[in-house]
């Protein structure tokens, strides 16, 4: 079965337990979450989970019916990349020293990242773009010497008005 | 005056028309049993918090409404799981009520603590831990509606110690608005074109068939049913979980599909052109191999669930909804069509098989589950275990009212038939209710005759004893090549002695020759056991090879 990858986006209640259901549904599938991201919503009772999974199409749609039964969820989204805003946000630390300064500051410049802290041994680059603009900035950084990374995952937004809450 | 969390907590079940509790009690639940004593609700002490789980499905199958249990923290709330999940995969209304450590011990490995949401989060529809005794009263009536609503399933709510024992606690209504369940196109919106469709095709298909499923009785849609087919003159077939839920003594009752079903139910499905499967999941024990199911058919589904749908069978037309309210919409639709080509042919195949075996198939075995039936006048509600007698019993006894068969098939657990006939005696006191298990499973909660004697409850159980476990038994002699590993049980035990320990009546006899036995339990007034001796080589025939398709049924071990 050939796999896609699938943006999937859930409105849920903001109680307890409710994420260790949602994981429960795709590994009890077999399916691999890739990346999540979840924060509340203008509604401090009503979070937003975004997600990628990878799975074949017939697979998403079991999916997304067994997290629609689950009580605390209240809306679940296939999201279709063609017809929506993703992004996401990356912190990488850098270790500076005399030989790659000048490489660091390039891909400060050319990427738009943020130096969001400094020290005299490293620096800390923010850099926030689509899934395609992290995955160049970092292959261009690993080089350099990457200290550490964290990343947030991916967000994403339908570009029309279909969102029944925000 | 002192209200408790715990007697708040007695109060709302009471409310929401709880009148019976099956359970154990335990440190953590001391302030729930002690409100429970001054209610008007009845606790059923049970002798293992299994058995207590079992007994709240049995109440719940054989009424209709919700089934109680309640169980301590730590042991008492892990002894509850395996019963949780039978209800759960049967669709049972359940409300599994534990006691928990107090909530400042919470995850400090304190005495008796367990994470029982944790352990039960895959076999519960929902789960709550209430930490805050004011939301006693509306977690215990969402939990209940929750449970009772749309496809029923068990819901587990966690009660520390403290919440309960907590006193003069005001009560909120819940603050958050539940949101009705998302639509999100599952609930389609053209439910109404499609039923036209089903109609349609009802109305014009050669060889069309109905498949009752368990989901039916749980919409409590059986009459809506029955008037249907009746209407439209249209065949029909069970799943396990269906069996009953139209009158089983009826023309265009073919039996039930499957892996262990009637030859003939198995053969007309897979000649018939279009089905209608009402309130059924396709289970691989229904469909066996799935490739080969209906192969000719278009299938259509009606059921409240949507992942039921296209999930081990493609379905060619599905309306999702409440069945008795498609059922009703459907009805007017049927014409008067005439299908006396079908019914001819689907009696001549029935005439074929009954000459090929009288019996059912089930030897000694299923003749005296006929006379026990005809000594309690037909009148009675029977419960199996799991295994030979289990099938046994499915094939052989005429379910005449919904409700009046239950069986744990989805999750086939042995020891569920005592305990659970104890649930549905509680619920249905103006029933008889007789018990059809092995020697197995009557070991697994062997512990319940003493529940059974200590509450008066008249059960009738006859235990087939075959020393073995029977249907392992059978599939190692057909496909193990008769090696026997870990399947002979002993014919020493004397169950008879047993029961009369438990103070229960009990009587021996061959299964061959059961007459006298019966009569006695026929005539007794209280609790009774009829051990059934049967020969270690009495089998179900025919059943359905493991890995086959369900048309290719043997009858007997090959060569």
């Amino acid at each position: 079965m050939i796999e896609k990858r699938h943006l999937l986006s859930l409105y849920v209640y903001n109680k307890p337990g409710v994420l260790s259901r949602i994981s429960g549904v795709f590994g009890r599938l077999g399916c691999n979450i890739k990346s999540l991201c979840v924060a509340e919503t203008t509604d401090p009772n009503v979070s937003r989970i975004t997600l990628i999974s990878l799975s074949d199409s017939r697979f998403t749609e079991k999916i997304m019916k067994n997290l629609d039964k689950l009580v605390d969820v209240i809306e679940v989204q296939d999201i279709d990349p063609s017809h929506s805003v993703e992004r996401e946000t990356m912190l990488v630390r850098i270790a500076v020293t005399e030989d790659n300064r000048a490489d660091v500051m390039r891909a400060v410049d050319m990427f738009g990242c943020l130096i969001v802290s400094m020290s005299d041994t490293s620096c800390i680059l923010q850099i926030n773009g689509s899934k395609d603009t992290i995955e160049t900035v970092l292959s261009y950084l690993s080089p350099l010497g990457i200290e550490d990374l964290a990343r947030t995952g991916v967000i994403a937004l339908r570009q029309e008005t279909q969102d029944k809450m925000c | 005056m002192e209200t408790t969390g715990a007697q708040t907590l007695v109060e709302t079940l009471a409310r929401n028309g709880v009148t019976s509790i099956f359970g154990y009690p335990g440190a953590s639940t001391l302030p729930i049993h002690d409100a429970l004593s001054k209610s008007g609700i009845r606790h059923y002490l049970m002798r293992h918090e299994q058995a207590a789980a079992h007994a709240a499905d049995g109440y719940a199958r054989a009424t209709g409404r919700i089934g109680v249990c309640l169980a301590t923290s730590g042991p008492g709330a892990t002894n509850l799981v395996t019963g949780i999940a039978t209800a759960y995969m049967d669709s049972t209304p359940l409300l599994a009520l534990t006691g928990q450590v107090r909530t400042k011990l919470l995850g400090s490995d304190a005495f008796q603590e367990t994470d029982i949401i944790g352990i039960t989060m895959p076999i519960t529809k929902h789960s709550y831990l209430i930490n805050d005794a004011a939301q006693i009263e509306a977690t215990i009536e969402e939990a209940i509606s929750i449970a009772e609503s749309g496809r029923p399933g068990p819901v587990l709510v966690d009660l520390p110690f403290d919440v309960m024992a907590a006193k003069d606690v005001p009560q909120m209504k819940a603050s958050t608005k539940r949101k009705e369940p998302s639509t999100n196109g599952w609930r389609k919106k053209d439910n109404g074109d499609h039923l036209k469709r089903i109609a349609q095709f009802l109305n014009t298909a050669e060889k069309p068939v109905i498949i009752v499923g368990g989901g039916v009785k749980l919409a409590h849609a059986c009459t809506e049913l029955s008037d249907l087919i009746k209407r439209a003159k249209i065949p029909f077939v069970s799943t396990m979980m269906g069996i009953g839920s139209v009158a089983s003594p009826n023309g265009l009752n073919l039996g039930f599909i499957g892996t262990h079903g009637n030859e003939l139910a198995n053969h007309t499905i897979h000649r018939s052109d279009f089905i209608l499967a009402i309130g059924v999941r396709f289970s691989d024990r229904s469909t066996a191999v799935v490739e080969e199911f209906a192969p000719f058919a278009t299938i259509a589904q009606i059921d409240i669930d949507p992942t039921s749908i296209s999930k081990n069978i493609d379905t060619d037309l599905a309306v999702i909804d409440d069945i008795r309210k498609a059922l009703t919409e459907l009805s007017p639709l049927m014409q008067e069509t005439n299908r006396d080509e079908w019914l001819t042919r689907i009696q001549k195949k029935k005439d074929t098989l009954f000459r090929k075996d009288s019996s059912a198939g089930c030897g000694p075995a299923g003749d005296l589950i006929r006379q026990v039936q005809e000594a309690l006048h037909g009148d009675a509600t029977a419960v199996t275990d799991v295994g030979l007698n289990q099938i046994w019993t499915l094939r052989n006894w005429q379910a005449r009212q919904p409700r009046t068969l239950l069986t744990p098939g989805g999750l086939g657990t042995m020891g569920f038939s005592v305990p659970a006939a104890f649930g549905a005696a509680v619920g249905t006191p103006d029933r008889s209710v007789v018990v059809f298990s092995g020697d197995g499973g009557l070991l697994m909660n062997i512990q319940e005759l003493a529940s059974v004697f200590h509450h008066n409850v008249p059960l009738k159980i006859v235990v087939f004893n075959n020393g073995n476990l029977g249907m392992i038994r059978q599939i190692q002699d057909l496909f193990y090549g008769s090696r026997f590993s870990d399947s002979n049980l002993g014919s020493h035990i004397d169950l008879v002695a047993i029961a009369r320990g438990f103070g229960i009546e009990a009587e021996r006899v061959l299964a061959e020759k059961p007459e006298a036995g019966i009569e006695k339990m026929r005539k007794s007034t209280g609790p009774f056991l009829l051990e059934a001796v049967v020969d270690s080589n009495n089998y179900v025939f025919p059943i359905v090879p493991p890995g086959r398709s369900n048309v290719e049924m043997i009858h007997e071990k090959m060569g």
